[in-house]
């Protein structure tokens, strides 16, 4: 069942969504730094002349290389990233920034380390940064994480032999505000009562956009925001949907539970929401890279903040009303204990709010296309509207 | 006028252990031939000593403070309160009940706590959701993992409303960390002090780091004899002295624990004893024992002539707390002490620690195979055992054996599967 217009349908610029590499990767004439997760700062990565590539597995549905060395107990997303860059699927990197983001992904770039850039034949020197970051959501934490990000600056001056000056701080987070603001542009499209856009389209611009120069982005987001502006809104009685949970790159997810009868009108998702739900604040005179960083690490968190949850949920609630939810479809990846316990307590909490609520366990594969489709089907079927 | 039998309905779980502690040791005393198991014998009493006295001072109505274990107990002793470790009793419980705490287990399952999480947290969840257990308050770091972090956050939320306490631990060791995270400790202690309505005494802490400084040296005095072959310990002293760091450490009883079984292991090294008869294999295990079942160990000693020299939570021995300089001084070294107990140190720093761990402790204890028991919660550690195991045969010539498990969950890989498995292993040593 296909409730919009295809007006973004092949769209060039969504297309890049569906794969690793693209056309910018190639053309680029600046280094490709890949980073995971959100809580790094591309605009650090922009003003150092680098092109920050947000590392993820799409198109990978194999896990066969990665599970020599990880287990059956990993997060298959992570095993299907790890998967990918064993055949060779980041060799255009230059540069590597990751964090503590979770237990996965935190043991995936080691074997990075280990297996990926030390594989025979593999003769690239790979510049890798690692910043630790607090678990908390305090002033004296911030401390900490500052100074990780004025580290990870001079480690990228170093590594990459430049200087980084405010200047192109300043200049890399105008474009980034410009970016966020465009993309809430076109989130405001798909909340509204007709959306213009649907939950798997809106996904698709946010990983592209994560995958291209900034520029690019923003010029291509002005694009199809016009697309969106001049196209039908699309009337029909589907469920709006609220995608929480693990993070989601497979296309085959939101497409499924679009092609059951819903529109995905809002999320908190790592691609989604959180992204570009605020800007970053420039204070005059003030330092851009702590203007960064406290963007960064005060935004509403993921559940690796372990203070946070209250937080989180009020997010939750607001975007319900906001968006006029139907039905909030809570999701993650097997194993993944961080959104696994997240959904736990939401799936209770949100009772209060007498909204229909599903919490699933998935693969990243899609494998298991079949028990999902009957049990998203059976949750729409059950909302009234 | 205060209820004492109410007052001790708050830590129902906390009762049963120190009621199943007693009546397994008795059964030990009283059955088994006296020479058996001396570390257990001599542990449980002590901990059953520590426990009564806990019980009572939770009939007086002293505050219940629940913790993870990555914070080391005695640190709780600047309070008058009685520390629960919420791992240890769920693990505890697990090796000594009949039925362990599934029933829990499955409580937490049923309520939308993910299959793939730790029972040693989720057998104390679950207890906390059946309102068996009242704590005042809950201190917890953001360490070791994933399943720390998300599960932790079930106390403070939905009903329950537990004060939480966090005290933020750095993915990343060095000076910069110890102090970062010294700093944590502190102000964590202090706010907790806050919710239960004390003052942190830390000149009274003082004594009782002092007093695990002794210890300190003795497990270390342990820790090197057991360098010698045979080993002078029996496999048992692996859980057992786990749990005395987990429920009495800052006792006296945690220093008698160590001085008596110091000695037993002492005149064992000087006559080149083995517990068990001949020593066959010797094992190290990178994780954990079975905590669903620890008669595993007995097994092991008894049937297949297999020492297990250390586990996960008893090797590396931080240096001595410094109490003799100012306040930072002491929390620096209590944030070294906690960043390096090695479950913790292992999860919050890089895979090369581990493995040169590992690979130097493999040839300085004479190590013949490593079993790594992969645990379904521990995330940090299901991507090394590969690499490891590359690195055992390359560098020492040495197999390992890795067996999934759920440390506190019979169900997922039982008893004799374990004997099964490691029994084959063991054919293809001998």
């Amino acid at each position: 069942m296909r409730h919009f217009k295809l007006s973004l349908q092949n769209d060039p610029f969504l297309e890049i969504a569906k794969s690793i590499n693209n056309p910018y990767i190639e053309k680029s004439d600046k280094k490709v730094i890949g980073y995971y997760c959100t809580y790094l700062p591309e605009e650090l990565f922009h003003a150092a002349n680098l092109f920050p590539f947000r590392i993820r597995a799409t198109g990978n549905d194999e896990t066969e290389l990665a599970d020599i060395y990880m287990v059956r107990f990993t997060c298959s997303y992570v095993r299907a990233t790890l998967d990918l860059a064993l055949k060779g699927g980041y060799d255009f990197l230059d540069g590597l920034a990751i964090c503590n983001s979770c237990d996965h992904t935190r043991r995936m770039f080691e074997l990075f380390d280990y297996k990926v850039f030390n594989r025979e034949g593999y003769k690239k020197e790979v510049p890798r940064f690692y910043a630790a970051l607090p678990h908390v959501i305090t002033d004296e934490s911030y401390e900490w994480y500052k100074n990780e990000m004025i580290e990870l600056k001079g480690e990228l001056e170093k590594a990459y032999n430049i200087t980084i000056k405010n200047e192109d701080l300043i200049n890399s987070i105008n474009i980034f505000n410009k970016n966020r603001r465009l993309l809430r542009e076109i989130h405001e499209l798909r909340i509204q009562k007709f959306p213009k856009i649907s939950g798997t389209e809106a996904l698709q611009i946010s990983i592209a956009n994560s995958s291209v120069p900034k520029e690019i982005a923003n010029q291509e987001l002005e694009r199809i925001l016009n697309i969106l502006k001049g196209s039908e809104s699309i009337k029909n009685n589907a469920k709006r949907i609220m995608l929480v949970g693990s993070i989601v790159d497979n296309l085959d997810f939101p497409r499924l539970i679009e092609d059951s009868g819903a529109t995905i009108v809002s999320d908190f998702l790592c691609f989604g929401t959180r992204n570009f739900i605020d800007d970053i604040e420039l204070r005059p005179g003030g330092d851009p890279l702590d203007d960064i960083s406290r963007r960064l690490y005060f935004r509403i968190s993921c559940p690796r903040m372990m203070d946070d949850h209250k937080r989180r949920l009020e997010f939750l609630k607001d975007e319900i009303i906001r968006a006029k939810i139907d039905g909030v479809l809570l999701q993650r990846i097997n194993n993944c204990d961080l959104h696994g316990c997240d959904n736990m307590l939401f799936e209770h909490e949100l009772k209060e709010l007498d909204i229909p609520i599903i919490n699933i366990d998935r693969e990243n594969s899609m494998e298991d296309k079949t028990r999902l489709q009957t049990r998203i089907e059976a949750f729409l079927e059950m909302i009234n509207k | 006028m205060i209820n004492k039998a109410e007052l001790k309905n708050r830590a129902i779980p906390y009762r049963m252990l120190s009621d199943v502690i007693s009546n397994t040791s008795e059964i030990a005393v009283r059955i088994l031939p006296e020479d058996t198991m001396p570390s257990f014998r001599i542990g449980a009493e002590l901990i059953n000593n520590v426990l009564s006295r806990n019980m009572e001072k939770i009939s007086e109505g002293l505050p219940i403070v629940g913790y993870h274990f990555s914070l080391p107990a005695e640190f709780l002793n600047c309070f008058d309160c009685v520390p629960i470790c919420m791992e240890g009793v769920s693990y505890y419980l697990a090796a000594l009940l009949h039925n362990g705490v599934e029933k829990y287990y499955d409580m937490m399952n049923s309520w939308g706590h993910p299959f793939h999480t730790c029972t040693s947290q989720k057998g104390a969840m679950g207890m906390t959701l059946d309102n068996l257990f009242d704590f005042d308050a809950i201190v917890c770091p953001t360490a070791p993992c994933d399943s720390t972090c998300g599960s932790y956050q079930f106390f403070s939320s939905f009903k329950n409303k537990i004060p939480l306490t966090i005290i933020d631990m750095p993915f990343i060791h060095g000076e910069d960390s110890y102090r970062y995270y010294a700093n944590q400790i502190k102000n964590g202690l202090i706010n907790l002090g806050k919710v239960i309505g004390q003052e942190p005494d830390f000149e009274k802490l003082k004594s009782y780091i002092e007093m695990e400084n002794e210890v300190q040296k003795l497990r270390l005095e342990i820790f090197e004899l057991i360098k010698a072959v045979p080993s002078p310990i029996e496999n048992m002293y692996n859980p057992i002295s786990a749990g005395t760091q987990i429920f009495i450490a800052g006792s006296s009883e945690n220093l008698i624990f160590y001085k008596n079984y110091l000695e037993i292991t002492k005149k064992r090294y000087k006559k080149k004893e083995h517990y068990g008869g001949e020593e066959k294999i010797r094992s190290i295990w990178p994780y954990m024992v079975t905590f669903f079942d620890v008669s595993l160990c007995e097994w092991l000693d008894r049937e297949l002539d297999m020492s297990i020299l250390f586990d996960i939570f008893n090797y590396n021995f931080s240096d001595p707390i410094n109490t003799k300089s100012d306040l930072d001084e002491m929390f620096l070294g209590m944030a070294k002490k906690s960043m390096g107990i090695p479950m913790v140190r292992q999860s919050t720093d890089f895979y090369d620690v581990f493995i040169d761990d590992c690979v130097r402790m493999a040839k300085e204890f004479s190590a013949d195979c490593f079993i790594y028991t992969n645990s379904i919660a521990c995330k940090q550690f299901g991507s090394i055992p590969k690499i490891l195991r590359e690195a055992l045969r390359d560098e020492v010539g040495i197999p390992m054996l890795i067996i999934d498990f759920d440390a506190g969950d019979g169900r997922m890989t039982s008893l004799n599967t374990f004997k099964e498995r490691i029994s084959m292993f063991v054919q293809t040593l001998l």
